[in-house]
């Protein structure tokens, strides 16, 4: 349902940071992006829905049939696929001084008439779903708190139900749970993993721990290129290439 | 161990010169500003006709002025609409830092380099509300009552001008200082630019606005009160009539009455302030 070809993408002083990345996205997967920090996992993560423009290659969604190029499209056109494709941050972006619930209505933005939203003007049916979004993040208790009286997991929670409100056809999660507990980073994962039954999951991660145990396929990216596309069962050599040292991201700093 | 500056100079680094640093030995550098600034007061003084006769001969006049004003004439109430333009001077405030604030809030989106849609725009915006700040209101009004007419609209819209300028600067500052992060969230769900406004950077900078917005009243309603006195409108006309036709005691009444007034007004927007910035303190 997507397709990346030949993606590459240059830093602002000229280094290449990407160089070429090619894969494709099926339905239902919960694929994990593996590699050491500023290898441009993110910078990825963004080429895919337009926040980022890729200097080569094509993002291509295709989702019911008639494939669409997503890099190089502009306002109207942009918007329309970015509705199909969810997003959630790292240490999770609310608007800090809109209530949960509102923050979870944004996520169907893309779908609102300008003039309707900025009237403020969610049905009753909208405000449903939000609520059962909520629900089903576990967190419907606190719809009417402001965001910013969260905690980290509540936070991450209920970006989790911005984008299930959003109902997209695949979800960018870039790196979701790095700034969070460990009973907190199951928690997210396990709310993540069911989804996919409705959307393909694109995760950036940087505990590989938690991308075998999760993911259904990894892609390991090092020097701007693929170095591994396969199941969960990564190799611990595979690792070693990855990250460059044994497994560890910081073992660099400890030789 | 006391040298003169220029003995440390050489002492020290033998290449420190007192030329490299600025110090000069010829005293004259230092006298000239004196005495041209010296020579400029006394031109001033002789050119505006300062002499201590005249106020020592005013000193009567004043004692003079204030006995007639007492008792005040509270009975200029019942006369005329004098409670009324007092109103009217409010009104002029309140619907004057209401339009500025509005078309400030357009104006900051423009000039604030984290929305402003091109470097062009965003500097013209900026040069704009430059210029209406530059501008003192005397200058709109003695132009838009020849153009307008005179009355309570005239000043008005001079409020609303002179609020834009301030409010405009205000606003745009606080949009660039807020978290850049949500927008970029609302962007990745296919957002507009208005509904990222409406959804991200309008809550951000709530408290901000209202408390620029709420402090600005409490200048235009001097302002307003100044206006009047130059044709503006409101109650400054009536304060002005009654100082021209000496009637003195109805001037120190209206006037008591209007500084109540004003200081009511004052209260209550600094009471609704307090509460916003304090609640910012508090979450």
């Amino acid at each position: 349902m997507l397709s990346l070809r030949n993606i590459a993408k240059k830093l602002p002083d000229g280094r290449p940071l990407l160089k070429s990345i090619s894969f494709e996205v099926q339905k239902g997967e919960f694929i994990g992006i593996l590699g050491e920090s500023g290898v441009g996992k993110t910078v990825l993560l963004r080429c895919i829905n337009g926040l980022t423009r890729p200097d080569h290659g094509e993002v291509i969604m295709n989702g019911d049939g008639n494939p669409e190029k997503i890099n190089g499209k502009n306002g109207r056109e942009l918007r329309a696929i970015r509705r199909k494709i969810g997003m959630i941050f790292q240490g999770s972006i609310l608007v800090k001084r809109l209530t949960v619930l509102e923050n979870v209505l944004t996520g169907g933005l893309g779908r609102m008439s300008t003039l309707r939203s900025l009237l403020y003007g969610f049905t009753d049916q909208e405000v449903e779903q939000a609520l059962k979004a909520l629900d089903q993040v576990g967190i419907r208790s606190l719809a009417g708190r402001r965001a910013e009286t969260l905690s980290g997991g509540e936070m991450q929670r209920a970006a989790i139900a911005r984008a299930i409100f959003q109902n997209p056809r695949l979800l960018l999660a870039d790196e979701p749970v790095s700034n969070l507990d460990p009973k907190n980073t199951e928690m997210i994962l396990d709310l993540l993993k069911p989804l996919t039954n409705q959307m393909a999951i694109i995760g950036v991660f940087h505990a590989p721990k938690l991308v075998t145990k999760y993911c259904t396929r990894i892609i390991g990216i090092r020097d701007g290129l693929v170095v591994y596309d396969g199941g969960p069962d990564i190799p611990d050599s595979m690792l070693d290439l990855i990250y460059g040292t044994n497994g560890n991201p910081c073992g660099q700093l400890s030789n | 161990m006391k040298y003169p500056l220029r003995e440390i100079f050489r002492k020290g680094s033998g290449e420190l010169i007192s030329s490299e640093v600025g110090y000069k030995r010829w005293p004259l550098h230092s006298l000239v500003p004196k005495i041209g600034l010296t020579l400029l007061f006394i031109w001033s003084l002789v050119n505006l006709n300062i002499s201590p006769r005249l106020f020592l001969e005013g000193i009567p006049h004043f004692f003079n002025l204030v006995s007639e004003m007492f008792p005040p004439n509270w009975e200029v109430f019942w006369r005329g609409k004098i409670l009324w333009s007092i109103l009217e001077t409010l009104a002029m405030a309140f619907v004057g830092t209401f339009w500025g604030a509005l078309g400030a809030f357009f104006f900051a989106l423009l000039a604030a380099s984290n929305l402003s849609p091109s470097k062009i725009v965003r500097e013209i915006a900026k040069r704009c509300l430059t210029a209406e700040r530059s501008i003192p209101p005397l200058i709109y009004i003695l132009l838009l009552v020849v153009v307008i007419g005179l009355g309570p609209f005239a000043g008005t819209i001079v409020i609303a001008l002179g609020t834009i300028g301030m409010l405009g600067k205000l606003f745009a500052e606080a949009i660039e200082t807020i978290d850049p992060k949500p927008l970029e969230s609302l962007e990745s769900a296919g957002a507009t630019k208005p509904q990222i406004i409406r959804y991200a950077v309008l809550p951000q900078v709530t408290p901000s606005l209202i408390a620029n917005t709420l402090f600005r009243f409490d200048i235009n309603l001097r302002v307003a009160l100044f206006l009047g006195v130059v044709g503006g409108g409101g109650i400054g006309v009536d304060l002005q009539m009654a100082m021209s036709l000496f009637r003195y005691a109805d001037a120190l009444a209206i006037t008591v009455v209007t500084l109540v007034v004003i200081w009511t007004a004052e209260r209550i927007s600094d009471f609704f302030r307090r509460k916003v910035i304090g609640q910012e303190v508090l979450l």
